[in-house]
Parts: C-alpha cells; structure tokens; sequence
C-alpha cells in the first residue's frame, strides 16, 4: 500500500532518457515532436455523490508527444507516436503519476484536401504510474473517428473509443466482494465540433457519452455498498476512503476557445461537465475547468 | 523575378515599339484602418493589344518549407513553369482544385517533382494532402506586368512601355471582385505613376496547424 515515488520517477526518468536521446535524430528526421501543458480544477476528483465525500483539487500536467506520419498512397496514413506525460495534484499528491504510450493509428482519406471526409482506426497502449503504486495500471485504448471538415470554418467529427484499465487486484475488504477495484472497462463516444471564428481563434464545442465501470471514492457509505462490484481501500483520499468500483452511464460537454498565437502554439480554455448516474443509485457529478497550452516544434 | 519578367517584357516592347524611355508604376496597398496589406498582386494590362508580349514565360518555383507554401502568393505570367521543390524533410503531395489549373503531384520528396506549366489565367489555390493546414496561391497573370506588395504594401512594376494601361490588383482575403479595383492609368517616362488602393480583407480562414488535446488528435 506504500506510495511507489521510485516506480513513478524510475517510470519517468526512463521517458525523458528516451526522449532526449532521441532528440538529435528527430531534428533530422521525420519526426515531429509536440510539449503540451494544462493547468486544471476538478471540483470532485473521487466522483463522489455525498458533499462530505466530495473532493475538489488542480492539477499541472505536462505532456511530451513524438509521432510520426507515413503517408500510404493517396488515400491511406499511419501514424505511430507516444506520450510521455506527468500529473501532478496540488492536494492529492498520492494521485501524481507519470504515464507513458504508445499509439497506432491508420486513417484514410476518401479524396484529396483538407475537406475530404476521412475515417481512422487506432490502439494505444499506456502504462501509468502513481505516487500510490496500488493505482499503477496498464491503459489499453480503441478508437474508430470519422468526421469532415465542411468548410474553412466547420469542423466536424465523431469518436468512439473502447478503454481497458488493468490494475493488480487488492485484498477484499469484504468477503466474496473482489478487491479489484482500479480495473475498469468502458465505452466511451463524443461528438464534436469546432468552429474557427477568425485566422487565429476556435471555438470547440463536444458532446460526451460514456457506460463502463466508474470508481467513487468515499467514506464507508451504506448507499454505495448496494451495488459495488468490487472494493478497495484508496488511502490517496484519506486513510477511511474506499474506492467503489460500479457501473454507470455518463453523458457530459465540453466547450472551449482555443488561440493560436503562431502557427506552432494554441492557447486555450475549456470547460467540461459531467453527470454520471451509477447502479445502486449513486450519481454524481463533476465541472473541470482548465487551461491548456499545446506547442508543435515542427 | 516579377520585375526581371517586366523588364524583359519591357525590354521586348521598347527595341521595336518604344523609343522614348521606360514608365515606372508603384503602388501602395492598405485597407480601411490604414493597414498595410502585403502578399496583393499588382496587374497592369496595357490597353494596346500589340503590347500583349511575345514575352517567354520564364520558369518559376513555390517552395515548402517547415510545411507552408514560400512564398504564400506567388504571381506568374501565363504559360510559366513552376517549379515546387519539397525543402522539408517530409513527404508533400501537392494539389490543386482550381478551375485555372487542376492538377496532382504524387507524394515526394526534394526536387522529385515534375514542373507544372499554368497555360490559363486565374487563381491556383494551392494545397497538400497530407498537412490541411498548408494554402498557397498562384496568380496566373495574362499580362508580363505585375509585382507583389511587400510588407510595406508597396510594389513597382519597373521598365513598363509607356501608354495607357487599365491596372487592378488582387488579394488572397479580398472581399470585393478584383475587377471592381480596375482604373485606367497613363504612364509615361516622366517618372513614376502611383496608384493607391484601399481593400477589405475578409478573415484568412485556415486549418488549425496545431490541435488541442480535446481535438482529432493526431493527424
């Protein structure tokens, strides 16, 4: 139950290794490489539904992204790429990790140009690491998007992702009730648009979907033991905290304006909300508020 | 090279035609609140048909480098050659919809890629296939004489034969027709005629090069 510190920086001192060494070849080479940064507020981390249970905090996160496109034909591209990414929390320390993926994904194209209608289809794989090593997990993502840019100012598209969430299971807290609470399965949709209001300003706006496993973490609440399918103790939130895996359906936005003050960097701020209604009668909700820096160094 | 091609142009006119010196146009382009508007094509057409050249187009060249189009406006006398060196070290493939000129380059590389001649006067959007976000344009120009505003939104077309000439200009963003910017100039050898005009500039709509991480992702 010890806090991993050394799995979380062994995890990302590897990353940064990997990426500096592989800097002076990206200069030459068809890479492109992308630094990412977000300042965020998550008015209720644990997706708790009781006021007491409810903990808000911010966050810093910092992403570096490497990919690679190779153009197939007219039609046809694969993308290979990674992330190495670290999260840190400003009161919930014990939720600052670090993660690193990578991903693959093909898209087509059904004409040429930038409004020809396109399809993509991609996996990812992701280890993340905590300051609490229970939460360690291997994230595994599929993705099928499609959408079309209807002219220079509409932008529209459609995603669908399926997400596996693979932690090591822990001691059951109750008899015959599994332990592995931090292993979640879900299917997630989004509808989104963006419309550019000038050369250097978009509006985004998305419409969220999500049924899978949630967790909520709270105090030994009777409410959520109805329907719980497994439970852990989650000493990230406090040494009486339990985290409840359960199922759930989530519909939610987002909204946000984006500025892009050179050609390389956008600038943006976002706003997302959240309602998510669990079996057993646990609902809750959550608003993130967040402001986003993305860089493209080629 | 636009004024190399008027003063060869001009050169042409002046040995059988003109003996009596070269006129010189400049021209200042600004908008409403008096900004300056680089990237406008300056067009003179003179009146007199006979000086409609027997000019050789001359070849030409739109490079790409850090995925755009240099330069972003690139006027050419019809009938040129353009060239499209690939400068980056990434793969381009390089189209056009254009009614002026459609037209393909498959995905290369360097200077892998055949010239493109444009043989009729119009505007060549430009685009590639792989990078939404790259647009360039080709302004086909029917006549030799033309120059492309700088920063300073001045240009001077040099060298010109004088007589009477009906000049107009175009932009990438302008919302009026280029033809309603027509007025009919008479220039001599004397000095230097100078037109002014004043555009409006619609937004330069363009795909974002950047997404956030809430966007398509990656490309």
């Amino acid at each position: 139950m010890g806090r991993g510190r050394s799995s979380a920086a062994t995890l990302g001192a590897i990353a940064a290794l990997v990426v500096l060494g592989a800097m002076p070849y990206i200069a030459r080479s068809d890479w492109t490489l992308g630094a990412a940064a977000a300042l965020r507020h998550d008015n209720n981390v644990g997706n708790a539904e009781s006021p007491p249970d409810i903990v808000g905090d911010s966050t810093i996160d910092a992403r570096l992204s490497i990919f690679q496109l190779f153009p197939l034909g007219e039609s046809y591209s694969v993308t290979v790429g990674g992330d190495l990414n670290g999260e840190a929390f400003r009161k919930l320390t014990g939720l600052n990790n670090a993660s690193l993926d990578g991903t693959i994904s093909l898209k087509k194209k059904w004409g040429l140009g930038a409004f020809a209608p396109w399809a993509r289809a991609g996996v990812s794989v992701e280890r993340s690491s905590y300051d609490y090593s229970y939460r360690n997990a291997w994230n595994y993502r599929a993705t099928l998007a499609s959408g079309r840019r209807i002219d220079e100012r509409w932008n529209l598209w459609a995603e669908y992702a399926f997400d596996r969430r693979v932690a090591s299971p822990r001691t059951e807290e109750a008899p015959g009730l599994s332990g592995d609470a931090f292993s979640q399965d879900s299917h997630n949709v989004a509808v989104n648009v963006e419309y550019s209001l000038n050369e250097s300003t978009f509006l985004a706006l998305g419409l969220l979907g999500r049924r899978g496993d949630v967790v909520s973490t709270a105090g030994d609440s009777e409410k959520i033991n109805y329907a719980p399918r497994a439970l852990a103790e989650d000493p990230a939130f406090g040494p009486e905290a339990y985290a409840y895996k359960l199922t759930g359906t989530t519909y939610g936005f987002r909204v946000g304006v984006n500025y892009a003050p050179t050609p390389h960097s956008l600038l943006g701020l976002g706003f997302e909300r959240l309602n998510t209604h669990a079996d057993g009668g646990n609902s809750y909700t959550k608003s993130v508020p967040e402001i986003t820096w993305d860089y493209r160094f080629r | 090279m636009n004024r190399l091609l008027a003063a060869a142009a001009g050169l042409m006119l002046l040995w059988g035609a003109q003996p009596g010196g070269a006129a010189e146009l400049r021209a200042l382009v600004k908008d409403h609140r008096g900004k300056l508007i680089a990237n406008a094509v300056i067009l003179a057409a003179p009146l007199d048909a006979k000086s409609a050249l027997r000019a050789k187009p001359p070849a030409d060249a739109v490079d790409q480098v850090d995925k755009q189009f240099v330069p972003y406006v690139k006027p050419v006398f019809v009938g040129s050659k353009v060239l499209f060196p690939n400068s980056d070290h990434v793969r381009h493939q390089v189209y056009s919809f254009s009614p002026a000129k459609r037209f393909e380059l498959p995905l290369y590389a360097g200077t892998n890629a055949q010239p493109v001649v444009f043989d009729k006067p119009g505007v060549v959007v430009l685009g590639c296939n792989i990078h939404d976000w790259m647009v360039g344009y080709i302004y086909v120009s029917e006549t030799p004489f033309f120059a492309k505003t700088e920063s300073a939104g001045t240009a001077a077309i040099d060298d010109m034969p004088p007589g009477e000439y009906t000049v107009r200009v175009w932009h990438p963003s302008m919302e009026q027709g280029e033809e309603t910017t027509a007025r009919r100039v008479i220039l001599n050898a004397d000095g230097p005629s100078t037109v002014e005009w004043e555009l409006s500039l619609k937004p330069a709509l363009r795909v974002p090069r950047v997404t956030g991480s809430a966007s398509a992702g990656y490309p």
